[in-house]
């Protein structure tokens, strides 16, 4: 049976961000931003959904006068993205599922 | 970035993308081989010019040097991490192996005191071979890695040769596992900041 995706994670950029974030330690805004292509206010609002969900913590802080964002992924947002990995695999392998 | 209508497939390949663009994302540490490497190269090259051929009784002054890489490490450092967008787990690693060998740098210094200076160099060069081989395997940049070999291959050689020849291996060892792999990292960072 075909297992149901998160639809926090199952959205293309919220996705590209829990990406990034699970290969990395922590990333600055402007890095996902210009990994993503996305407009600051869309990016903006994809993260903060996924700060309510619990996935990723936000940190604002002062660098050289310059305010920073930094992102980080919880391990609530590590177990949901394996989760997730996982549902889509059985999408991609459907005999998989046929056989169990 | 369009928000709707994901295929698995699409997912995958997103997650798949995502990671390749991180990936690579450690950020260039080249400054600190190249600030290094010179400071220790001219330390031996000093020291062997006032022990050898000025026949100075503190030869060993020209370790003063290495205050210029401490302070230098210090500030590049506080500037790299103004600059630093993302913070990877190799970057960590790297990091902290370095931090690592840095104070083994000292506890030896402390070790030598007691102990004598006429095989130092020896555990030196052996620290240039550790540092550089595992941050050439984990960047995936092979220059470090056979810099690294070939310090090890130094660092055999110099356990059998005089303190004043050690002196000239040490120098050549941080020519090449520093010096030459920081120019080529430097090298490959400005190509990839082109493209």
């Amino acid at each position: 049976m075909f297992k149901e995706l998160d639809p926090i994670l199952h959205s293309q950029l919220r996705l590209a961000v829990m990406s990034m974030l699970i290969s990395v330690k922590e990333a600055e805004f402007i890095f996902l931003k210009e990994k993503t292509n996305a407009t600051s206010g869309n990016l903006s609002v994809q993260i903060n959904k996924l700060k309510e969900a619990g996935y990723i913590e936000v940190k604002k802080q002062f660098s050289n006068n310059y305010p920073q964002t930094i992102c980080k992924i919880t391990k609530q947002g590590i177990e949901a993205f394996e989760v997730y990995f996982k549902a889509l695999q059985t999408y991609m392998n459907p005999t998989d599922n046929l056989e169990q | 970035m369009q928000t709707e209508n994901l295929s698995p497939k699409e997912s995958i390949d997103l997650i798949q993308g995502m990671i390749n663009k991180t990936k690579n994302a450690v950020a260039d540490s080249s400054v600190f081989f190249l600030l290094w490497g010179w400071v220790v190269f001219a330390a031996c090259i000093l020291q062997y010019i006032l022990k050898n051929v000025v026949h100075y009784q503190y030869h060993y002054y020209a370790w003063g040097l290495i205050i210029i890489g401490i302070a230098g490490s210090v500030y590049l450092g506080i500037q790299k991490g103004k600059i630093t967008k993302v913070k990877t787990y190799i970057g960590e690693s790297i990091e902290q192996l370095w931090i690592s060998i840095g104070i083994t740098y000292f506890a030896l210094y402390f070790i030598f005191i007691k102990i004598g200076y006429q095989n130092a160099f020896t555990f030196y060069i052996l620290l240039y071979a550790i540092g550089c081989f595992v941050t050439g395997r984990l960047i995936k940049f092979s220059p470090l890695v056979l810099g690294g070999i070939g310090a090890w291959i130094l660092a055999v050689c110099s356990a059998y040769l005089d303190y004043d020849t050690n002196i000239l291996i040490s120098a050549f060892a941080i020519l090449i596992s520093y010096i030459i792999p920081g120019y080529l990292l430097r090298m490959k960072y400005k190509k990839t900041a082109l493209n």
